[in-house]
């Protein structure tokens, strides 16, 4: 009786509870989890574990589809080496470029931006078709744009994308196209840098510290964070890279021939899990695929983690 | 998903006000400028050939694009390789669906992603902090361990052949979104907020009547982000998407041949023309991009 009364304490209807409020807002993605999430989850590794047959009936096999991958499939074993030169140069490009170009643009001058928009836009138009632009750019003989640019030099004209002798030119190809894109890690940085409080260059400055030094000591310590940000993300793209292998395979205008390219040389994770399970229609063995692409992202993450935690020294600058 | 790359994050918050610091005007300093100048020159150019060559070739014929040596400006222009993709090779169709595809993403995104965020912004629950890292987590998950369940559960349900598959999914929210916006409405004062709960509005108004017109910065970083991550997908529709009636624009362009002839000048004009949106739109909400990196402070 009192209670309605007390004016501290108005009645509430149990919905009109914060806590339930709150589960009522976030419930359209928790939902979306659950459907597209979680559940097809744990249907794909259900499914890694089985073999369906020409009538579609499903037998438990295990580990076979992974112990069939992991020791027993050639195709693998080179996609497996492509990915792991491919992630690599790509990756460093990415982080190396995107670097450089972020400390050139750190320096306010007339015409900055102007810079920064075109070394930007690039990225955000990667996809199928800047794909087949880079595809005719990579073409072999002299009408490929990168081959004219070489015969400038005195290069032969190169066959990047069908050299029988060196199928590895067209991984090349693959990893350089990167560098149009190293746009959006350069954003990134160029945020990154612009956190760094002034007064520690002006600190370092006042002691004598050259450019090199304070890029060592500075510079790079403080923008630690930001780099091994940046290197995840990189990794986590680059191993699902797809449109651009997938159109570097492709002769003609149709996905024809061999989507992994000649002698599997542009085969990635991605192409080859959508070779099994959406050309030879083995979900079993594409979901096994994709939970080993998985694991291989978890384990490069936690490398790149445990590297930054070894090389970067996060509470260094308050020593000084 | 290449995208997760491209997406500007920041784990910076934005530049405290900076000590003027009078730049010495010594030969030195003026040179290491010059040197910085022209480093990103050179970078820009060998950034724009493939982009200018690529608009040149798609002004030519076949034999003008084979022709050696190289011309840049083509005579003549073909001008009609551009009315011919978009007529002949039924690319009209393709961007129709590509462009309603997108613009539905945008809209239903910006409102799906608002509300949780919402909800993980202005309210305490139990296990709140666990679940917006969960929202992280997800982003980390490649998208193709699920597409295969869910292929086979869509061709189940007879969802194969139709947009529902790239639909659905959309209404739910999507995780860098969320945590977009969520940073975002962290930044904007409780006050107000609570100024309106005092005069009797409930959260869903405060959601719809406070906190999204305060978000305009945030709502066009998403909008561009969705719309470019919508226009570019070609995973999902080349899975999900089987026949012709449906193709999206990157379908059309992966599956591109010429009943006509000549056509790689046509692939080219096809290219520009996927291009084109996602530059202007850039172009339109460059201020709030540039901006929007300093959003998203993952500390």
């Amino acid at each position: 009786m009192t209670m309605a009364l007390n004016p501290q304490r108005p009645k509430r209807r149990w919905w009109r509870r914060e806590g339930v409020q709150g589960y009522l807002y976030i419930s359209p993605w928790l939902l979306g989890f659950l459907m597209f999430g979680v559940a097809p989850l744990i249907a794909a590794f259900m499914t890694s574990l089985s073999k369906a047959n020409v009538f579609r009936t499903i037998r438990f096999v295990g580990a076979d589809n992974y112990e069939k991958i992991l020791t027993d499939d050639p195709v693998f074993a080179t996609i497996a080496g492509n990915m792991l030169i491919y992630v690599i140069g790509s990756t460093v490009i990415s982080i190396g470029l995107g670097l450089i170009l972020a400390l050139l643009l750190f320096k306010d001058f007339r015409g900055n931006h102007v810079f920064r928009t075109l070394i930007y836009v690039p990225s955000l138009l990667v996809g199928i078709a800047t794909a087949y632009l880079f595809k005719q750019v990579f073409r072999g003989g002299e009408v490929g744009l990168a081959n004219m640019f070489l015969s400038l030099f005195g290069t032969e004209p190169i066959n990047w994308l069908g050299d029988s002798e060196k199928p590895w030119l067209a991984l090349v190809a693959l990893i350089l196209v990167n560098v149009w894109f190293a746009g959006g890690t350069m954003l990134i940085f160029l945020a990154g840098l612009k956190g760094i409080p002034a007064s520690y260059f002006e600190a370092a400055r006042v002691d004598g510290a050259g450019p090199w030094q304070m890029f060592r000591k500075v510079t790079l310590p403080l923008l630690s964070p930001v780099i091994v940000f940046n290197t995840v993300m990189a990794l986590i793209g680059h191993i699902q890279v797809f449109e651009t292998p997938l159109a570097f395979a492709n002769s003609g205008g149709v996905a024809t021939g061999n989507p992994l390219g000649y002698e599997n040389s542009l085969g990635t994770f991605v192409t080859y899990l959508y070779v099994k399970g959406f050309v030879y229609q083995d979900m079993g063995y594409a979901s096994a695929l994709a939970f080993i692409m998985f694991a291989a992202t978890l384990v490069l993450t936690g490398l790149v983690l445990w590297l930054a935690r070894r090389f970067t020294a996060y509470g260094d600058a308050d020593q000084n | 998903m290449q995208d997760v790359l491209e997406r500007p994050a920041a784990t910076t918050p934005a530049p405290p006000a900076r000590s003027t610091l009078k730049r010495r005007r010594n030969p030195r300093a003026r040179w290491e400028l010059t040197a910085r100048i022209a480093a990103l020159s050179l970078f820009c150019l060998l950034l724009l050939f493939p982009f200018v060559w690529l608009v040149s070739q798609s002004l030519k014929d076949t034999n003008q694009y084979f022709a050696v040596p190289f011309e840049w400006i083509p005579s003549p222009f073909r001008w009609e390789n551009f009315t011919d993709v978009i007529f002949k090779y039924e690319f009209l169709h393709y961007i129709g669906n590509s462009l309603w595809l997108a613009v539905y993403a945008v809209v239903v995104n910006i409102l799906s992603s608002s509300f949780v965020a919402y909800g993980f912004s202005r309210f305490r629950f139990p296990g709140r902090n666990a679940l917006f890292m969960v929202v992280l987590a997800t982003m980390m998950l490649p998208g193709q361990v699920m597409t295969i369940s869910l292929y086979r559960f869509y061709r189940e349900i007879g969802w194969i052949d139709t947009f529902y598959p790239l639909l659905i999914p959309k209404l739910f929210g999507a995780a860098f979104e969320i945590f977009l916006f969520r940073q975002f409405f962290l930044s904007l004062p409780r006050e107000v907020d609570e100024a309106a709960r005092i005069d009797g509005c409930g959260t869903l108004r405060t959601w719809w009547h406070i906190i999204l017109p305060q978000s305009k910065p945030v709502i066009i970083v998403v909008a561009v982000f969705t719309f470019l991550g919508s226009w570019r997908e070609l995973f999902g529709p080349l899975i999900y998407l089987t026949g012709e009636e449906n193709r999206t624009l990157p379908l059309g362009l992966l599956y591109f041949t010429s009943p006509f002839g000549s056509s790689l000048p046509m692939l080219m004009a096809a290219i520009v023309i996927s291009l084109i949106p996602p530059v202007v739109l850039y172009a339109l909400g460059q201020k709030y991009i540039d901006k929007g990196v300093a959003i998203a402070e993952i500390k």
